[in-house]
């Protein structure tokens, strides 16, 4: 066998890089396993959404400056499908792995830390991220509704915005003794924030303190940086979601990292 | 290289106020395979856990695992690395199947290419799980689940294999092969901690063993050695009370033990006349008459009461 040996003649266990990687690719293999299940739904979902907002509800509504409503929504829409594909997968997914089928017990008898399972699954859901906008990106840019070249950093925020979720989710998770408690989070956290976040109509919009809470809320951040950089409008402001959103990830990615611990070490 | 595998000493874990294990110390040494016997909720489980940084001793009293060299609490992925795990609970990837499941495990080990290829075909083949190898884990039967964690165990070439309870639930022909595996691991130097509460797999496998109750060590020593010098050399079961009145003289002679479960009377002995002496006064069929074996032992050194956690 090729292990490298250390002067003490035991074998050195894999570096951080390996070890992110090979729980990364836990999840893609499973994913992969079923393909058309899980590859074509992302493709089909806005295809349907823009198509009956598009053909329908947009008529009725006025374009915003030069974007036409189905251009508006259609930027925002990467985002929010990043954000629930994320946080499904750190919700749910986490929870099986962690309480049915105990494949996270099992990948700890591994030269793998709580870390790596935790960061690995991050990586994870921000590539999901990453994919799924990507998927949207693709069935809108034919349509002319995103425009290009701006449309493809689309899915690097969408990369982001999984990250995001997926420590939020993760945090959350740990909290979690009954599966059915995740509605909560679902109906009463995450659907909420789709119409509060500038998806389906500006901030702006907003009466002035629901505009304060519209800006504390974490979807608004990368909504707003994706749909400026579409547009290639950029502007100094932004460097405030930037901001929010790198925080956001080191904040409640840390909380969840010391949470699980706990979970999974007795 | 240090003559041991494994040391603890006075370790401690507590959950909330429940004593898992208290006060725990033994030694393995290189290539020998220790089995730790204890009734449910002895602490098994638990001190094994340990041994791999799954779980975490008390940090008062103080208390020390050494595997290898390294503290596994803080040194988790060194102790990994060179650990093979077969755990009590199926945790087997059910969304992969059964190669993918070893070729995951051989990624995570570093192990990649040929030298993963090898080592899995390998494994498969000795665990005959080589047909099953497209099958889909919950196509297994458990006994078949049980020799792909093994397989899985082995993937690294361990110094030290985990074994918590390996055969618990297996039908004689997959225990026999199991215990075939494990003799020829042994042959080839690797350590092996073993928790089990078959007496005889312990008797088949076992170098030393300690027996745990209670979180507390109770017995240590060879179990040939604990037979002869901890046990009667002969038991009388009387399964039928009924003519009980005829052999109550006996019950209180220095040379027997008596003791009672819920429908039986337990005599153990050293002179076997004096057991059949007592059997002469019963009817036939109301007794049996035996050696004393590891398990009279286990109950001599852990009661009888059933230790269902509350």
């Amino acid at each position: 066998m090729t292990t490298p040996h250390n002067s003490d003649g035991n074998r050195a266990y894999p570096s951080l890089m390996m070890r992110l990687y090979s729980v990364w690719y836990r999840h893609m293999r499973v994913y992969r396993s079923n393909l058309l299940s899980n590859g074509l739904p992302p493709f089909l979902e806005p295809l349907i959404f823009l198509a009956g907002i598009g053909l329908g509800l947009g008529k009725y509504v006025p374009s915003f400056g030069s974007v036409p409503y189905v251009g508006f929504l259609a930027m925002g829409l990467p985002i929010t499908t990043a954000m629930m594909t994320a946080s499904f997968e750190c919700t749910f997914g986490t929870f099986i792995n962690i309480e049915f089928n105990k494949v996270y017990d099992g990948m700890l008898a591994a030269p793998l830390s709580v870390n790596n399972l935790i960061i690995g699954e991050m990586l994870w859901a921000g590539t999901k991220g990453f994919f799924f906008a990507f998927a949207v990106v693709v069935v809108a840019v034919p349509f002319g509704i995103i425009p290009l070249p701006g449309g493809l950093i689309t899915p690097f925020i969408g990369f982001i915005t999984g990250l995001m979720f997926a420590s939020l989710s993760l945090l959350v998770t740990s909290f979690v003794k009954t599966i059915s408690f995740f509605n909560f989070y679902f109906t009463g956290f995450l659907s909420p924030m789709f119409f509060l976040s500038g998806v389906v109509f500006p901030v702006g919009e907003l009466p002035q303190p629901l505009r304060y809470a519209a800006e504390a809320l974490p979807l608004t951040h990368p909504v707003r940086l994706a749909r400026a950089l579409c547009l290639g409008e950029l502007r100094v402001a932004l460097l405030f979601d930037v901001l929010y959103i790198t925080a956001f990830i080191a904040l409640f990615g840390y909380l969840a990292l010391k949470r699980l611990r706990g979970r999974l070490i007795d | 290289m240090q003559p041991f595998a494994i040391s603890v000493q006075n370790v401690h874990k507590s959950y909330g106020k429940t004593r898992a294990v208290n006060g725990l110390s033994f030694v393995v040494r290189q290539a020998e395979c220790f089995g730790l016997l204890g009734p449910n909720g002895a602490g098994k489980t638990t001190m094994m856990a340990m041994m791999y940084g799954k779980a975490e001793r008390d940090a008062s009293p103080a208390g020390v695992i050494d595997v290898l060299g390294f503290d596994p609490q803080y040194n988790p992925l060194n102790v990994r690395h060179l650990l093979g795990v077969v755990p009590q609970d199926d945790n087997l990837d059910g969304e992969l199947n059964v190669y993918q499941n070893l070729s995951l495990f051989a990624k995570f080990y570093g192990l990649s290419g040929n030298a993963a290829k090898a080592a899995i075909e390998r494994l498969l083949e000795t665990m005959e799980l080589t047909d099953k190898k497209r099958s889909k884990i919950r196509e297994l039967s458990g006994g078949m689940r049980r020799r792909l964690i093994i397989a899985r165990a082995l993937l690294n070439d361990p110094k030290i294999l985990i074994l918590d309870e390996p055969t618990t639930g297996l039908d004689p022909q997959v225990r026999h092969m199991i215990w075939d595996t494990l003799r020829l691991m042994k042959k080839n130097g690797i350590t092996m901690l073993l928790s089990t509460h078959y007496m005889e797999e312990a008797f088949q496998l076992c170098d030393n063993l300690i027996i745990m109750h209670k979180g507390e060590k109770v017995i240590e020593g060879r179990p040939r050695e604990l037979l002869d010098q901890s046990i009667e050399k002969y038991v009388l079961d009387i399964v039928n009370k009924e003519h009980e009145d005829r052999i109550k003289g006996y019950l209180d002679s220095p040379l027997i033990r008596a003791d009672l479960s819920k429908e039986t009377l337990h005599i153990y002995s050293n002179h076997i006349d004096t057991l059949n002496e007592i059997a002469a006064r019963l009817e036939p069929g109301d007794y049996f008459l035996r050696a004393g074996n590891l398990e009279d032992l286990f109950i001599k050194a852990t009661g009888r009461a059933l230790d269902d956690p509350a």
